[in-house]
This record gives structure tokens, C-alpha cells and sequence, in this order.
């Protein structure tokens, strides 16, 4: 039963960062760029991939879970390292970057971390400890 | 993946990330060094251009080629420029690129074969040069070096093209400092800011655009001050703002060429803005009217009768009023704009205009004592700091609310407490939300101390740092009529003494003449920025009413 719901819970996170991932591009951007655009429909479709993969009582459920994971963990890291260099580089040229300035980095690194950091990292540590399928689960 | 893997891989990452952040970091700071220059650039500049550069060993020496320049036109200023630090820059992304210079500080170099070319920050100022390389048209703003353009002079000065720089040449960013030390624009502190400081910069803002008015009463509307050109475009609010402040220096200043010029100016707005709306008169032009046109008109004409400089202009604002009266909804609020051709109002809401008008209902009832615009005014009042701002988050975010605030403290004796009180509470918490948005010293690299912006990387704009001092100095004296905490009148007069210092450190043209076609005509005048140098009426205006708020508060 717990790992039915922690299932579930997990695999809601993922459809929601999917969701959000999808939002944030698709509407909230005022412009189309493809890079940006491509980016955002291959991690949704990782995060859709993971939650199904979370759920689903089949034997590859759990390797297309675990791949999606480690996509958006590499999505995530990859982004945080991206942000952090940006930020050292922009600090390096004009200087201190003041309150404001670190403000908006940890808003945009807030952003970016739960979802693509966070939540991968919990995913991947739920489905090592859980090894069997889900259907296997006599409370079910 | 089981934890310890995914632990170490984890820690992995952030040892990785860090070491290549503080790599990076250290590979683009400057290393600042202003004792030991890596090269003084001598520069001879006349009528706001550079005509003869050279590099040399020591400022003072004698070049063949300066002097040359300075003999054949008298009057050139020589400067020399020491580069203090140089760095690498990003040459991957055009945007990159852009990014690299810090406005008004950075240069740019180019080497190649054997040869050097420096653009300092002064000849990229002098060529508008910053703040024009990254267009976000989707937030209106404009970041980063034109680098176009400083591949152009750099492939002028080396005698190759653009192309040959971008892929042979080695780019560096250069820091600069003036030779001779003397950064005048660093002498202004706020604690300098006091009545004769103030006045004087008052004064002179109200002369550079009292200088603009020709002989009809056109301001010279927008400026580029590095040619003295005079720039396409007119607006009519901005031309009634202006005519209002130049009114009030008059009056300061009791100069008759600037009162001449105050009153050509609202001449011009009565003999050619001023139209039939319905059974009102109104200030436009074309069949659709904008409010803020006639409310601006209307502040403008009340101090021209007010100040004495011609009370016949009284007797034009009833009709005026009462087509503000008359856009006003049953709720308070303003129905921005006008049909000539259906005869009715337009029932939408613009920046600005609804402050505009309450304050100019205001004004108008001081002057004329009509009870109809008092209460006209009152009710705008009220909507404005009431249901006009109440929303989940209204509390946390705000507009641009330096016309209410003026209105709040303009009406404050003649308002009952149950709208004076909201307002000025409304005041009060628009200027702590604004003392947020304040830059610090050392909160931007430029020269940002007592600017409102939105983080280290935008230049912040002159004009809102003026229309936020004008509000934050109604809130004062009307917080002061009502007894207000000490502790918030002394962060109210920081706040505005930083803002007034920054005013006047950038007003034009401290130490900067040399970089000016004709440094008399915009002497002055209030730029953009920091590093726009582009000048609009409105620039001037709020900052000069802000001063002239000052001081009327230490005469208070």
C-alpha cells in the first residue's frame, strides 16, 4: 500500500514537472526559439516517460523510469552547472553582483532545482530501494 | 543507481561545477592596478569629437600627433584615458560578446598583426555606444556594447574590415581611468545635497529646456546630446509636464528668458492642443484624446496663473476640468481617452493618467476654489489608493505612483481622514517597496547609488529615480503633517538625498564637455541614463520638479 502511494506520488510529481516544463516554454516564453523549444519537449516527454514508467506494472517500467530520472537529473545538473558559470562569468566582468543580483539567481536556480534535481534524485533513490515491480505487491 | 553511487556522483558534480565557476570567475575579473597602467591612451577632442589618439608612455608626453591636433584647432581639449586592467572576452555568442563591458567603465581593444586599437568608454559614450547590443523587445529593454558598431571604429582605426577583426583579431575588454584623477562626477554625496546645490541644479535643468523653445513654443523635444541633434517626435503630456516645471523655475529663478519660454510654451498648447471634446475643452490632437494631455495642460496653466506670470491663463482651466469631470467614472476612476468624432468617452486605463488628473483636479480647486473638482479630485484620490490597487498580491507589487502621491499630498488639508489616511498609508508602503528596488552603493557597477532598478546588469534610468523623488517628497511633507515616525522620515530623506545626489551627479555635463558637439546647449539637461545620453523633455522635468520639491520641503 505505501509503495502503491509513494508511486503514485512520484509519478504525480513527474507529470506536474512535465506540466510546468511545458507551461513555462510553450506559454510563458513570449517567443519561439527552437533550441529552447526542442529542449522543453524532450524533458516533458522524459517526465511523462517517468511516471509511466513509475506506475506501470511491466518488467521495462522500471528501466524507463530509471532512465528518465537520470535524463532529467543530467537536465538539472547540467542547467545548475550552466547557471552557476553564467553567474561566476557575469560576477567576474561587472563585480560584486550586489542583493539584486543574487535575488535573481536564486530565484531562477529555485526554479530549476526541485524539479530537476530534487525530484530525480528522490526518484532514483525510491526505485533502487524498491526493486520489485509494483503490481508484485500483495497489498495491492 | 544505488545511494552511495549517486552520492559520489553527486559530489562529483559539485566539486566539478565549483572549481570550473571559480575558474571562470577568476579568468574574467580584472585585476585593477590604477598605479601601474598597462597603456595611457592621449586623446584630442573638438566639438564632441575625437580628431587625433595616440598611446603613450606617461600622460604629459609629448606625441607628434596630438600636438599637431591641438595647434590646428584651437580650443581642442587633450585627455588621457590610463587603461588600468584588461580582461578576455567571450567571442562564442554575439550576445556574449555584447555582455563582456560594463557600461560606462569598459573599452574595447583590438590587436592584430602586431597593431592595437583602444575604444575607451568616452569615445563609446561619445558614439552612444552601450546599452544597445541585446534587444528584449518582449520587456523593453536594450543590454550589452553595440558591437557592430565598435567593430567598425576598431576596423577603421587598425585599416581592416569588421570581418577580419571577428575571426583574426584578439578582442580584450579594458578597463579605463581618467590620467589626471579627476572623476567629477564622484564629488556629489548625498550628504552634499543641500538648498544651494539643489537650486542650482534646478535651475540649470530649467534653463536647458526654457533654451529648447523656439519662437512658436515647441520644446526641443528629444536630443542626442553627443551632436546636439535635435531628434523626430513630439507628445503633448510631456510638453505640458515640461511647460509646468519650466513655470516653476521661472518663478524660482525670477529670470525673464525662462519665463519668455514658460510662457511660449503654454501659448503653443493653447493656440494649437487645445480642441472642443463634446461640450468641454480638451489638449490633442486627431479625434481620439487622451486625459493625460489636458490634466498635465491644466497643472501647467494653474502655475502659470499662480506664479503670476500670466493669470489670464485661469481663466482656461474651468473648461478644461470639466472635461476631466466629465471622463470620470461613478466609481472614481477615469475613462482614459476620448472620441471627437462619437462624442463619448472611452472607457480605458493608461499609465499615469488617473494620478495625472486627481492631481490636476487638485490644483485647479486650490487656484480656482471650484468645489466640483475638489470633490472630482478627492474621489479619484480615494479609488486610486482603494479599490483601484486591491488584489491578492497588491500589497507586494505596485505601479508607478508618483502622480498619486503628489495628488495625496497636494489634497491633504482639504481631505477628510477617511481617504487622506488610506493614501498616505498607500504612500508610505510605495515608498518602503521603492527603498527595496533602491540601489546601494556597490549594488551595480556603475555609478548607481540612490537609482531604482531591477538587478546589476541594466543601467538604471535617470527619470524614474526624479518622478520616485518628487512622490517620495509629497509623502514627506504629507507624513510629516501627519505626525509620522522619526525613524520614517529618516529613511524618507536618505532616500531621497541618494536619489537627488545621483540627479545631480549625472546631470550634464560634469567634466564631461569634451564629448560634446556643443556642451553649452545641453548643459543641464538630465540623460536617460548613465551611459544614454539621448534627452527628453520628461528627463528634466521630473527630476527638476523633484529638486524644486526639495526645496520647497527645506523651506518648510
Amino acid at each position: 500500500m505505501h509503495l502503491r502511494r509513494g508511486a503514485l506520488v512520484i509519478a504525480a510529481a513527474d507529470a506536474l514537472t512535465a506540466g510546468l516544463v511545458l507551461f513555462g516554454v510553450f506559454v510563458a516564453l513570449p517567443a519561439r526559439w527552437w533550441p529552447v523549444d526542442t529542449a522543453a519537449a524532450v524533458l516533458a516527454s522524459v517526465e511523462v516517460a517517468a511516471a509511466v514508467g513509475v506506475l506501470a506494472p511491466a518488467p521495462w517500467a522500471r528501466r524507463v523510469a530509471r532512465t528518465a530520472s537520470v535524463i532529467a537529473l543530467g537536465a538539472g545538473l547540467s542547467t545548475a552547472s550552466a547557471l552557476a558559470l553564467t553567474a561566476s562569468w557575469l560576477s567576474g566582468i561587472y563585480g560584486p553582483v550586489g542583493r539584486g543580483g543574487a535575488i535573481v539567481l536564486a530565484f531562477i536556480a529555485t526554479l530549476v532545482l526541485p524539479y530537476l534535481v530534487v525530484l530525480p534524485i528522490v526518484q532514483l533513490l525510491w526505485l533502487g530501494s524498491n526493486r520489485k515491480p509494483v503490481r508484485a505487491l500483495p497489498e495491492i | 543507481m544505488n545511494p552511495g553511487s549517486l552520492a559520489r556522483w553527486l559530489f562529483a558534480w559539485v566539486l566539478v561545477t565549483a572549481i570550473a565557476t571559480a575558474i571562470v570567475h577568476r579568468m574574467y575579473s580584472l585585476d585593477i592596478d590604477g598605479r601601474r597602467p598597462l597603456a595611457i591612451v592621449g586623446s584630442v577632442w573638438s566639438d564632441g569629437a575625437i580628431i587625433a589618439h595616440s598611446v603613450v608612455s606617461r600622460a604629459g608626453e609629448r606625441d607628434q600627433g596630438l600636438d599637431a591636433a591641438l595647434a590646428s584647432h584651437p580650443g581642442a581639449t587633450l585627455v588621457y584615458e590610463n587603461i588600468v586592467a584588461e580582461g578576455p572576452v567571450l567571442t562564442w555568442f554575439d550576445w556574449a560578446l555584447a555582455l563582456s563591458f560594463v557600461p560606462g567603465r569598459d573599452g574595447i581593444s583590438a590587436s592584430i598583426d602586431g597593431k592595437t586599437a583602444y575604444l575607451t568608454p568616452d569615445e563609446l559614450l561619445n558614439h552612444q555606444a552601450y546599452d544597445k547590443g541585446v534587444s528584449l523587445p518582449a520587456i523593453q529593454l536594450t543590454v550589452g556594447l553595440d558591437v557592430p558598431l565598435s567593430l567598425a571604429l576598431l576596423s577603421d582605426r587598425l585599416g581592416r574590415t569588421a570581418a577580419d577583426l571577428v575571426h583574426h583579431a584578439r578582442l580584450r575588454r579594458i578597463r579605463v581611468a581618467r590620467a589626471d584623477g579627476n572623476e567629477s562626477t564622484t564629488a556629489i554625496t548625498p550628504e552634499l545635497v543641500d538648498k544651494s546645490t539643489v537650486r542650482a541644479a534646478a535651475i540649470a535643468a530649467g534653463l536647458y529646456l526654457a533654451r529648447g523653445v523656439d519662437g512658436e513654443g515647441r520644446f526641443r523635444y528629444l536630443v542626442d546630446a553627443p551632436t546636439n541633434r535635435t531628434l523626430p517626435g513630439y507628445d503633448w503630456p510631456r510638453h505640458a509636464g515640461a511647460t509646468y516645471f519650466v513655470a516653476q523655475i521661472a518663478a524660482l529663478s525670477g529670470d525673464t528668458e525662462i519665463a519668455y519660454a514658460a510662457l511660449r510654451a503654454a501659448a503653443y498648447l493653447r493656440d494649437h492642443a487645445m480642441l472642443d471634446c463634446g461640450a468641454h475643452r480638451c489638449i490633442g490632437e486627431g479625434t481620439r484624446i487622451e486625459v493625460g494631455s489636458t490634466a498635465l495642460t491644466v497643472i501647467a496653466f494653474v502655475e502659470v496663473a499662480r506664479t503670476g506670470l500670466d493669470r489670464a491663463y485661469a481663466l482656461l482651466v474651468p473648461e478644461l476640468t470639466a472635461f476631466l469631470r466629465a471622463q470620470q467614472r461613478a466609481d472614481g476612476e477615469f475613462m482614459h481617452e476620448y472620441d471627437r468624432d462619437a462624442n463619448s468617452p472611452i472607457d480605458v486605463q493608461l499609465l499615469y493618467y488617473s494620478g495625472e488628473a486627481a492631481l490636476a483636479l487638485s490644483r485647479a480647486h486650490s487656484l480656482l476654489g471650484n468645489t466640483l473638482d475638489l470633490e472630482a479630485g478627492l474621489r479619484s484620490l480615494a479609488y486610486l489608493v482603494g479599490p483601484g490597487w486591491k488584489f491578492l498580491g497588491s500589497r507586494y507589487y505596485w505601479g508607478e505612483e508618483h502622480w498619486t502621491c503628489q495628488a495625496m499630498d497636494d489634497l491633504w488639508d482639504r481631505a477628510p481622514e477617511h481617504i487622506r489616511d488610506p493614501a498616505l498609508d498607500f504612500c508610505l508602503r510605495w515608498q518602503a517597496f521603492s527603498r527595496k528596488l533602491q540601489y546601494g552603493e556597490g549594488d551595480a557597477p556603475g555609478d548607481a547609488d540612490g537609482a531604482y532598478g531591477f538587478g546589476p546588469f541594466i543601467t538604471p534610468r535617470l527619470t524614474p529615480a526624479g518622478s520616485r523623488t518628487e512622490s517620495a517628497l509629497a509623502t514627506l511633507d504629507a507624513g510629516l503633517r501627519a505626525g509620522i515616525a522619526p525613524a520614517e522620515r529618516a529613511d524618507l530623506e536618505r532616500q531621497i538625498r541618494r536619489t537627488l545626489a545621483l540627479l545631480m551627479r549625472q546631470q550634464l555635463s560634469h567634466g564631461r564637455e569634451h564629448l560634446l558637439a556643443d556642451p553649452n546647449a545641453v548643459a543641464g539637461a538630465i540623460p536617460g541614463s548613465e551611459v544614454d545620453w539621448q534627452l527628453r523633455i520628461d528627463y528634466a522635468q521630473h527630476s527638476g520638479c523633484a529638486m524644486v520639491r526639495f526645496l520647497e520641503y527645506t523651506a518648510n
